[in-house]
């Protein structure tokens, strides 16, 4: 019978030094724990948020049907004013995420088609890192320029358009996602063999024809599973909408209207320094809540379609 | 003449289909030129907001010193406020090496970069800090309107061209007054805060990876960490706020200081972090691996001398990216507590702290305008900070990329 290696070298002498396996066993075991923080934080999340949320909910003054149901959400009011409606948040969340996925979608994926087929390696190599600049820019500088210099200007062009508006807010927050979008998109063209656009030319398709009808139906899981990541930043996103869309929870589909998300909700009531155990306090975690369940789904989905639908080339 | 086997109607429909052919790569341009020129406008914005016109009252006769004799690398406040001192006929030696004479000098004067039209071109002002300022004026509308602003000042009025953002910018603190509000506290505590997450988030994002690339064991629960950590690097940044709030402030009861920001912001960045670092280990070939264990080396001894080695520029790329995130990073220490306006300066970890990022957000949240003068000029500094890091970022990758 051949040795193993691992007996081969234990018969020329090698590895038998016990206290080297039990340094290597002692790195192996710092290594693995380094390696577990990731499982602790997730246990702590879950943990953090959900603890909250349920004393939020064993609160006599709340019910899951009035979270899910009314329309009015002030619960940092005073106790006769106060209402637990989760859908002002939910709508103006929505409200901001529709304006940032009608102007993201379309400049991601145009800007991923052109990176991807139509540029030259060089241009690429250049407009790539400037995109990665735009998306480290910090969302507090995008929240300034969207206050300061794209609200005066839609106020300009938009009749009866508040100052804080999910317009504003949107319009950036699709530059921010612009970069999400286009990256995933391109590396999911880019994985598209030559051979299927050789074959697709041979046949006489032009360029424009390649492009529509075989890239990006071949890339398409890619592109969606962008998308779906791109809508979960945007509903995550804060600090755009907390400078720049508002505070104000609205039940309202106008887009001119001041309304408050979600996560400006977290912001607002943690700057308010609300007593830990107050209603106040357990409302931010209840919505942290929702925002960490609504988010994971997306962030899930975006995974499954790229795991089950992405095409396999040998 | 070429005689073509095609018709003339085949050949207006070829040319059509060209020309669309044309139209649409120019489309799919336009998003690129946008995305682009966002980025430009912003920049333009941002920089020509740290300037403004002021109608100012001067409340005190104020000395002003040319830009060459105040300018020095490091010590322009003190040559201004030497020249100055001596103008009045005091003893510069006493006001400045006296801690409580040179806290109440900074109390009630500005040593500012300034220019005013009806008096001097660019020069240093020493002026009460108390001055009362009638208006502000953007930059561009004060360079149309000129002459009429000029020709409707009132005696003892003065039109200044304000630069907000000049050396002293960097060395004043958080103030109720627009004018003598600075980023120092700030800066100082961004690196801090920063400082620490490296600390943290370096080694256990580097072992976590090492530990799933070289020596994980292809099971559930690897798969089930490798699953946690994509799930972890989609989690919206204030859900680590909260979580941060519940554990490391009130829990661990760290309350409002540096340290719970830096472990809020560690984690925040781990994903990040052991993702680029996996990443870089993975880039290193296998055969250099085979090549030393075939020389006898241990497990260990293979990854500290060989595959760490090779794959350092690809771990500290993705450091600089990873903190350059951390930052910028706002939310989540709008939760955990951060006040944009704090006392001193911090000088440890269980110190109050305010970073870059919170006190441009107080800024903007002030009622008076100027503040939005004081916001833009903070923006440039942090934008600064973050490009060098992408440049570093950058430069390493060109420098240090190799294919085996």
């Amino acid at each position: 019978m051949q040795p193993t290696p691992k007996q081969a070298a234990e018969a020329i002498g090698i590895n038998k030094s016990i206290s080297r396996n039990v340094g290597d066993q002692l790195i192996r075991l710092v290594l693995f724990l380094a390696a577990s923080v990731s499982v602790v934080t997730t246990i702590a999340v879950v943990y953090s948020l959900s603890a909250e949320t349920i004393s939020f909910f064993l609160d006599p003054a709340v019910s899951l049907w009035e979270f899910l149901t009314d329309r009015r959400w002030t619960p940092l009011f005073g106790e006769s004013q106060r209402y637990f409606g989760i859908s002002p948040l939910i709508i103006g969340t929505l409200n901001v995420t529709f304006v940032a996925l009608v102007v993201g979608i379309p400049l991601g994926l145009g800007s991923a088609i052109y990176l991807s087929e139509f540029a030259t390696a060089r241009t690429r190599r250049t407009i790539m890192p400037l995109l990665e600049i735009l998306a480290g820019i910090p969302t507090v500088v995008l929240g300034y320029f969207a206050l300061f210099f794209v609200t005066p200007i839609l106020r300009d062009i938009i009749p009866g358009l508040n100052l804080f508006n999910p317009i504003s807010a949107g319009l950036v927050m699709g530059f921010m996602i612009l970069p999400t979008i286009s990256s995933i998109s391109v590396d999911s063209m880019q994985a598209v063999p030559r051979a299927i656009r050789e074959a697709a030319y041979g046949l006489g398709a032009s360029r424009v024809e390649v492009v529509l009808k075989v890239v990006v139906p071949a890339a398409l899981s890619g592109i969606v599973a962008s998308f779906i990541l791109a809508m979960s930043r945007a509903i995550g996103e804060t600090m755009i909408v907390a400078l720049a869309a508002g505070a104000k929870p609205t039940f309202t589909f106008d887009l001119r209207e001041t309304i408050a998300t979600m996560t400006s909700f977290i912001v607002q009531a943690a700057k308010g320094d609300q007593p830990a155990g107050s209603i106040g306090s357990r409302a931010l975690y209840a919505v942290g809540s929702t925002l960490f369940l609504l988010t994971l789904m997306l962030n899930i989905a975006s995974n499954q379609i790229v795991r089950r639908y992405a095409e396999r080339y040998e | 003449m070429s005689v073509s086997i095609l018709s003339d109607a085949e050949r207006k429909r070829i040319e059509g289909k060209r020309r669309r052919g044309k139209a649409f790569v120019a489309v799919t341009a336009v998003p690129v030129v946008l995305a682009l020129l966002l980025v430009a406008t912003l920049f333009f914005d941002v920089i020509t907001d740290t300037v403004s016109w002021q109608i100012v009252e001067p409340s005190q006769t104020t000395a002003s010193w040319s830009f060459s004799e105040g300018f020095a690398w490091g010590n322009t406040w003190e040559n201004v406020v030497t020249k100055e001192l001596e103008a009045r006929g005091e003893d510069p030696a006493a006001v400045l090496n006296n801690p409580e004479e040179r806290r109440r000098f900074k109390l009630r004067n500005r040593v500012e970069l300034l220019w005013s039209l009806n008096g001097q071109p660019l020069r240093y002002v020493v002026s009460n800090s108390r001055d009362d300022t009638v208006d502000n004026i953007g930059v561009f509308e004060g360079f149309n309107n000129q002459e009429a602003l000029l020709a409707n000042l009132r005696d003892g009025q003065e039109l200044r061209l304000n630069p907000w953002l000049d050396f002293a910018f960097l060395s004043k603190n958080a103030s109720r007054s627009p004018l003598m509000a600075g980023i120092g506290f700030a800066f100082i505590g961004s690196l801090w805060v920063i400082g620490l997450v490296i600390l943290f988030s370096l080694p256990i994002g580097v072992g976590a990876a090492i530990y799933l690339e070289e020596y994980a064991p292809d099971n559930r629960f690897t798969r089930f960490i490798e699953l946690n950590i994509r799930n972890l690097a989609g989690v919206p940044s204030i859900v680590y706020g909260i979580l941060g709030l519940y554990a490391f402030v009130r829990l661990f009861n760290f309350e409002v200081t540096v340290i719970s920001a830096a472990l809020t912001l560690s984690l925040l960045i781990l994903p990040v972090v052991i993702i680029a670092s996996r990443e870089a280990i993975k880039a290193v070939p296998p055969s250099l691996r085979e090549a030393s264990y075939g020389l006898g080396a241990s497990k260990w001894q293979t990854v500290s001398r060989v595959v760490l080695p090779n794959a350092v520029a690809g771990i500290t790329t993705g450091m600089i990216l990873a903190v350059a995130r951390a930052i910028g990073e706002t939310a989540p220490l709008l939760v955990v507590g951060a006040a944009g306006f704090i006392p001193r300066a911090p000088s440890g970890p269980l110190s109050e702290y305010t970073v870059m990022p919170i006190q441009i957000y107080a800024w903007v949240g002030e009622n008076d305008p100027e503040f939005a003068n004081v916001a833009s000029a903070g923006i440039v500094v942090l934008l600064t900070v973050l490009l060098v890091l992408f440049g570093a970022a950058f430069y390493l990758r060109r420098r240090f990329e190799r294919s085996w």
